[in-house]
């Protein structure tokens, strides 16, 4: 066994209010020091360190995904097929990954040296292929590159990654100057004006922050798009519990990669946000719930928390940055909140709301990542110049990220309202010929190109056109594209995803992949079209959490508008 | 003043602190329900309950909806039959769930719920099955019936805190587990067969029980437990003299349906034809059979004999941990103040 010990073991159980929640990072310390596995003997350890029983730590270790309890090569190249991957040709370095090892997806090399994966959505839509190794991402993947990757590896070197994409600033408040090499720097931040609005803030009233934020009327920016100084409203009042304020940035809807710009390229912006919007709901303790994915991006948060608490910034509450481990449905609050007390994430029944009774049963606040870094604006500006950016009641900036077949895929921040057609011109236009958009991340209905056509970019345009803004991540989709492919991918992501909690999601999901792949693969019949219909119809509203819905409306709106593809498979 | 809720166009009088699918069961109305156990409580998961309440945008799961004055229900609009209809096909189509050969048929909430939505066939298959778990000594697990609701897992954490059962894996490959995914026979399970009297489907059953009896061919006797003093209750499902199963008594006191190993496993002693059926007096040829009355006044005489030729403190008592706290406390009154000695002990343990 690792040497891990006791005292590493307390001190992340100190970091936490109830020891429970250190579940997750204790395994993911305890894996990272067994060969990246958690075996039973590994298990037993973690058992031991956190007085949780074995079968609980098993049903956690096999719920996420970044858990192995089965052995893996020294470099675990893992592979993003999901759909924004699969339009940027991850099929083809899957290929030629198994060809130039050799192995089949799922296998390792008898060297011990590889293990191939596929695995679904690694919020680098633009930037696909993407290859995850171990905890290390390489993002424009070409065959040439993978070649070079796996030689280098061989040799013992990891190569240099190449996150280069598309950015663009119309609005200049979430996303910075990414070229400076000290823009994360707490100095270079308050060069800019930083922590100005912290200052402000902190002058005044709790509830007047609330107020000026309720003023602004900013739409959570997660994907629901409910006003998030409404939800701060929520919170009982003088109740002796104490008050959380959780930061979601499990970013993981398909087509979604913009929270990790702030975080990575201007973290103090999202800590600033962070400790006004603390200081307005009184929580002493907050949390970054980031995907454990981003193990480097959850460093950056780290290192500039450290800074901004030497310099005094934070004095009023305490930020701990915790990974998750893998799960898509973390990113829904109340699964969130389970996840960080140490559980599987498994969506809660509603209600009660998080703001009555959320993390440890007490009072908790939810809020996305960029709804959090829009808040120092609001704050410094005031609520009218907020609401001057935008539309009427879809007020301020939007980071767009646009992935798929445009010819310069990448990120863009724009008022909301702003024209879907000034966005793609800005990622360099639609790649060959427009056959339906996706504009809120893959969980929202596809749009033919008739019908994306004129489209304006905020919640309620897009509400009126028959889809939803979701989290700003625009998917182009070209008509080189089968859309009973396109659908099979996308089922194949939310069944993978289920939490396998309740039956409309669990099983509903597993029965329409079954028949999707039935027709891709022409074995389909036309009752099965129906079939995938009727449940796509009768899910939303049934299942416990929106999971059901995020894949109901997507597949229902493929099947609907492109039917004919999918009949024309039935032989 | 009373307050009311509206059950399909009837206003129903509700008490606080109750749910919708409490109420409408004190009210005589059939909502089917497969993850909602009274004792496991609601958990939200196999939306079979729902209904649909005036106002609300989703279905509602009638097992943890608070009732409140006016609120307006409908448990059989077509959206909620739809809905019920849905859950049942999808949970018969990724199962093998055949009634035929299965255990529990009769005594099946799964089958009661596609019964009642007048279900015959699942409307779809998907099958993809996994191996039955017969490693155990009572138990027999079988994961191809299981529909996740939960129950067994809330019993043996929740209830018994055996700590054994959990969900494992996600997704429709979500399973139940016992500790690090080991088959039940290799786990720490030690069998108590709580999970066995909360599954609603026949996903755990008694392996003892299998090709015994039909559901409908037994009938119930209720008794006391006869291992400890606990004095669980029971009830022995009976086929003609034989018992084909024993399950705890739900709602009674003071076990609540729990049970051990013991008290729901071990009653094949009561058939041995090595069992004691009257008292024995042994003499030089062995052991005869005696009446009660000979054998008690043998004993007495013979405890009247060491008294007065050793004195009370060469006696002493021991009850069994089978007796009763009452037996118990008499045992001890008669060596206390008849034979005189302070010597009284308790094995404690069976």
């Amino acid at each position: 066994m690792p040497i891990v010990t006791q005292e590493m073991i307390d001190r992340i159980i100190h970091k936490y209010p109830q020891k429970d929640s250190a579940a997750l990072p204790i395994m993911q310390l305890i894996q990272a020091q067994n060969g990246e596995m958690l075996n039973r003997e590994a298990l037993r350890a973690v058992s031991k360190a956190t007085n949780l029983s074995l079968n609980h730590i098993y049903g956690i270790a096999t719920y996420y995904t970044m858990f192995n309890t089965k052995p893996v090569g020294k470099y675990h190249l893992q592979v993003d097929t999901c759909v924004p991957g699969f339009l940027h040709g991850a099929d083809e370095i899957a290929a030629h990954l198994s060809q130039i090892l050799r192995i089949a997806v799922g296998e390792t090399t008898s060297d011990g040296l590889f293990t191939l994966s596929t695995v679904q959505d690694l919020a680098s839509c633009a930037t696909g292929p993407v290859i995850q190794v171990n905890d290390r991402y390489f993002e424009n993947m070409t065959i040439a590159k993978v070649d070079q990757l796996v030689d280098a590896l061989r040799k013992g070197h990891t190569p240099e990654n190449d996150p280069s994409m598309t950015v663009y600033s119309e609005c200049g408040i979430l996303l910075n100057d990414r070229t400076q090499p000290d823009c994360r720097t707490l100095a270079f931040y308050k060069k800019n004006g930083g922590y100005r609005s912290l200052a402000k803030a902190k002058s005044m009233q709790p509830k007047d922050v609330i107020n000026e934020v309720k003023e602004a009327q900013i739409r959570g920016r997660g994907g629901a798009g409910f006003p998030a100084g409404t939800k701060w409203s929520f919170l009982p009042k003088d109740d002796s519990r104490p008050v959380y304020l959780i930061c979601n940035a499990d970013e993981g809807e398909p087509g979604t990669f913009k929270d990790r710009q702030i975080m990575e390229f201007n973290p103090h912006l999202l800590i600033e946000g962070m400790a006004i919007s603390a200081h307005a709901i009184d929580a002493a303790k907050a949390f970054i719930y980031i995907r454990g994915e981003f193990a480097w991006i959850a460093k950056i948060l780290e290192t500039a928390i450290e800074e901004a608490r030497a310099d005094g910034q934070l004095d009023h509450v305490d930020i701990l940055v915790h990974r998750g481990a893998g799960s898509y449905v973390c990113g829904e609050e109340t699964a969130q909140i389970e996840s960080l007390e140490g559980k599987r994430g498994n969506p809660r029944p509603k209600p009660p709301f998080p703001a009555n009774s959320g993390l440890y049963g007490c009072p908790t606040i939810v809020n996305n990542v960029e709804t959090l870094a829009s808040v120092p604006y609001i704050i410094q500006h005031g609520a009218q110049a907020f609401k001057k950016i935008g539309v009427p009641n879809n007020h301020g900036p939007k980071i767009f990220g646009v992935s798929g077949h445009v010819n310069q895929p990448g990120v863009f921040e724009y008022p909301l309202g702003t024209p879907l057609r000034t966005i793609l011109e800005a990622a360099g236009d639609v790649k060959g010929k427009l056959k339906g958009v996706i504009v809120g991340g893959l969980s929202v209905p596809i749009l033919t190109a008739e019908e994306a056509d004129g489209l304006l970019l905020d919640f309620d345009s897009c509400q009126k056109a028959g889809t939803s803004l979701g989290s700003g991540g625009i998917i182009v989709i070209n008509d080189t594209v089968s859309t009973p492919e396109l659908a099979l991918r996308t089922i194949e992501f939310y069944h993978h995803e289920s939490c396998g909690q309740c039956v409309p999601c669990r099983e509903g999901s597993r029965v329409i992949e079954n028949k999707l792949r039935g027709i891709v693969k022409g074995r389909g019949k036309m009752e099965d079209i129906d079939l995938v219909i009727q449940l796509c119809r009768t899910i939303p509203g049934l299942s416990l959490c929106p999971t059901g819905e995020a894949f109901s409306a997507p597949i229902l709106s493929m099947v609907t508008k492109f039917r004919s593809e999918f009949e024309a498979l039935i032989h | 003043m009373s307050k009311n809720i509206f059950i399909d166009g009837k206003p129903i009088t509700f008490e606080d602190g109750k749910t919708v699918l409490q109420v409408a069961r004190e009210n005589g109305l059939y909502i089917p329900t497969l993850c909602y156990h009274a004792r496991t409580g609601p958990a939200s998961m196999c939306r079979v309950c729902v209904v649909e309440v005036e106002g609300m945008r989703g279905l509602q799961t009638s097992c943890s909806l608070t009732p409140s004055d006016g609120m307006k229900i409908q448990t059989a609009s077509q959206r909620v039959l739809d809905a019920r209809k849905a859950v049942v096909n999808l949970l018969l189509a990724n199962g093998n769930h055949d009634c035929l050969s299965c255990e529990v048929n009769g005594a099946c909430e799964l089958q009661d719920a596609a019964y009642h939505l007048g279900i015959e066939t699942p409307a779809f298959f998907v099958k993809e099955y996994d191996e039955r778990d017969a490693s155990a000594a009572f138990i027999i697990r079988d994961p191809n019936k299981c529909i996740l609701c939960g129950r067994c897992i809330v019993g043996c954490n929740g209830q018994v805190v055996n700590e054994v059962l959990e969900f494992g894996y996600r997704d429709s490959h979500t399973k139940v587990i016992c500790d690090a995914d080991l088959p039940m026979g290799l786990s720490t399970c030690v069998q108590c067969g709580e999970c066995v009297q909360l599954c609603p489907v026949g996903a755990f059953i008694e392996k003892k029980a299998v090709g015994k009896a039909r559901r409908w061919e037994t009938h119930t006797v209720r008794t006391t437990c006869p291992y400890c003093g606990v004095g669980c209750q029971l009830e022995l499902h009976v086929k003609g003299e034989q018992i084909v199963r024993v399950t705890g008594v739900e709602g009674a006191e003071p076990n609540q349906g729990h049970l051990c190993v013991k008290g729901r496993y071990g009653y094949d002693f009561i058939y041995s034809d090595d069992r004691i059926k009257t008292p024995l007096i042994r003499e030089a040829n062995g052991f005869r059979e005696a009446s009660w009355d000979e054998a008690l006044d043998l004993v007495a005489t013979k405890f009247q004999q060491i008294k007065q030729e050793y004195g009370p403190n060469a006696l002493a008592g021991v009850s069994s941990a089978r007796s009763i706290n009452e037996d118990s406390y008499y045992m001890q009154r008669l060596f206390r103040e008849v034979v005189g000695t302070n010597n009284i002990d308790h094995c404690a343990r069976v």
